[in-house]
């Protein structure tokens, strides 16, 4: 390959980079922001946050589309259980309380989308947990 | 019914009965599932080796790894994982296991898996390690002079078929202890082999079926404490050993050790890992070095890497690697090595995240070769752009 061709795929790799630097200044993170939780969830998103981002980033449990406390349980349990995951019993107890609270955000933000994901005013009551409510099976399809 | 179909019936119907005891405590309907998978996207640019494809140098231009899981909690205790992945051999299976777990410190894995083995296999789907490319000791097809070094020490993923036994337990609230012993098919390779080969060891070609019927077997041990609320460290050791060729003639044996740290969001991770191989001596000819009277059927192959991966802001990560493959032994003739050959790789990179489940990864790689190739180069420069999406 002559040097020119090569300094044109060089550039072309750079125009790339570019945009996708300019595409993360304008970006959201792959976390939440804490700033817009009330004060009371935040130490909960803290455990959640440092503990569920050992291994993957915190797109996969945010992403998951799973909304049902039952099916969070599950899922804790399941990650406690890898190797090493760093995650007690007591660390459970803390991260499922923010998963339930980031639930309930979501269903309220599907429900209302222009709303934001996480509000920045305390939520008004979330509908009730019944029976009723749709598998989180189906959720997460 | 007659005794025959009787004494076939009855182990039939204890194993239903025992299977209804497991799942008789769950509510009705209550069987959990996701779908998560991954797609990556990569460029690879290597200025200094102009069409590294075409010359079986490695992989330039675009390559796409992509997965596709369903996770299944049937019940309390009982789970079963299914993972497709498109890579370089196409489509293959990665994970169809299923997890009988009678406690946290007693899980039996039954299936196709990547046995427990190191500290990178947990990360080694493309959405969950932060370059574009691999540890030089688990590379399974991205390095430069792939086929001269038939890639590192343990290509990862390395689904297999067989059985583990694995548990957690933690002792207080800040040391958490892991096990894992298994028996699986093991790597496959040719009666006059002089390596393992990793396409038939992986290749859904052959049915996964093993090429003999001795089980590879191995372990892993590893200790996990917390420092801090927000550090800990973990130290594991992991061995296997099997035997590759239809005839269980020949051997191989990997041991590994890992040393991660965690603070707050930094991971700095030390990985050492090793594999003595058996080799077929019968045509010596083949072989570029005069056969040592005793000891001359296997060579070792080192790796090993560090890493820290640093969050520089909510969007951007950044990463530095330096790792290494080191081979001693006899060689085939014509293949490039030597009797020692090494290849260290520095490697600085970059993770945006775009979108939350969306990232661009970034990273410039400097290859030293202990070896100069056909045109006199030991030195190697190259660049990975890709894009990442996990779902
Ligand atoms: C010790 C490592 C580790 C930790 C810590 C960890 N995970 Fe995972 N997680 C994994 C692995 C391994 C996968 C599977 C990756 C794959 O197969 O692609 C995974 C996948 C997932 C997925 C995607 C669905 C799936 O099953 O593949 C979700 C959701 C998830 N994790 C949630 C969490 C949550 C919530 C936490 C914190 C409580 C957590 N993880 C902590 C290792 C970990």
């Amino acid at each position: 390959m002559s040097s020119s061709a090569v300094w044109k795929r060089a550039r072309a790799l750079g125009v790339i980079a570019v945009v996708a630097f300019v595409g993360c200044v304008t970006n959201r993170s792959e976390g939440l922001d804490a700033s817009k939780m009330p004060e009371s969830v935040r130490p909960d998103y803290e455990v959640f946050a440092q503990r569920c981002s050992k291994c993957h980033s915190l797109a996969r449990p945010l992403q998951s589309g799973i909304e049902d406390d039952a099916f969070w349980a599950l899922y804790v349990a399941r990650m406690r259980r890898q190797p090493s995951s760093g995650i007690s019993m007591e660390d459970t107890t803390v991260i499922l309380r923010f998963l339930h609270y980031f639930s309930e955000e979501q269903k309220r933000a599907k429900a209302k989308p222009s709303e934001l994901l996480v509000a920045p005013a305390p939520a008004p009551a979330p509908a009730p947990l019944d029976a009723s409510a749709p598998d989180a099976a189906e959720v997460a399809q | 019914m007659t005794p025959s179909r009787r004494s076939t019936f009855l182990p039939f119907a204890l194993a239903v009965a025992l299977l209804a005891a497991v799942l008789v405590p769950l509510r009705a309907g209550a069987m959990e599932r996701n779908f998560a998978g991954s797609v990556q996207l990569d460029y690879h640019f290597v200025p200094t080796q102009p069409q590294a494809n075409a010359r079986g140098i490695g992989f330039d231009g675009f390559t796409t790894e992509a997965a596709l899981k369903v996770t299944a909690d049937i019940s309390d205790h009982i789970s079963a994982n299914v993972k497709v992945c498109y890579g370089c051999h196409g489509f293959e299976m990665n994970m169809a296991y299923l997890d009988l777990r009678a406690a946290d410190e007693l899980n039996v894995r039954v299936g196709r898996f990547s046995p427990s083995f190191g500290s990178f296999n947990l990360r080694s789907d493309t959405a969950n390690h932060r370059l574009s490319d691999k540890p030089l000791a688990y590379d399974m097809g991205r390095m430069l002079r792939l086929r001269t070094w038939n890639m590192g020490v343990l290509p990862s993923p390395f689904p297999d078929n067989g059985v583990e036994v694995n548990g957690t337990h933690w002792f207080g609230e800040n040391v958490q202890g892991d096990y894992a012993v298994y028996a699986v098919s093991g790597f496959k390779g040719d009666s006059n082999g002089f390596d393992l080969d990793f396409e038939q060891s992986r290749s859904g070609s052959l049915y996964y079926v093993d090429n003999n019927a001795r089980p590879t077997v191995g372990g892993r041990a590893a200790l996990t404490l917390k420092l801090s609320p927000t550090s800990d460290m973990t130290v594991g050791a992991s061995g296997m050993y099997g035997t590759f060729d239809p005839k269980n003639s020949l051997s191989y044996a990997i041991v590994g050790a890992d040393l991660v740290f965690r603070f707050n969001r930094t991971n700095l991770r030390f990985e050492y890992l090793a594999r003595r191989q058996e080799f077929d001596t019968s045509d010596a000819s083949k072989l570029a070095y005069a056969l040592a009277p005793t000891g001359g059927n296997f060579f070792v192959k080192h790796g090993a890497y560090g890493e820290i991966e640093h969050p520089v802001s909510k969007v951007v990560d950044v990463i530095g690697r330096v790792d290494l493959l080191h081979r001693e032994g006899n060689v085939l003739r014509d293949l490039g090595l030597t009797r020692t050959s090494s290849v260290l790789r520095y490697t600085v990179g970059s993770t945006f995240a775009i979108e939350r489940g969306f990232r661009v990864k970034a990273s410039t790689e400097l290859w030293q070769w202990s070896d100069r190739d056909g045109s006199g180069k030991n030195l190697d420069v190259g660049f990975h752009l890709a894009a990442v999406g996990s779902f």
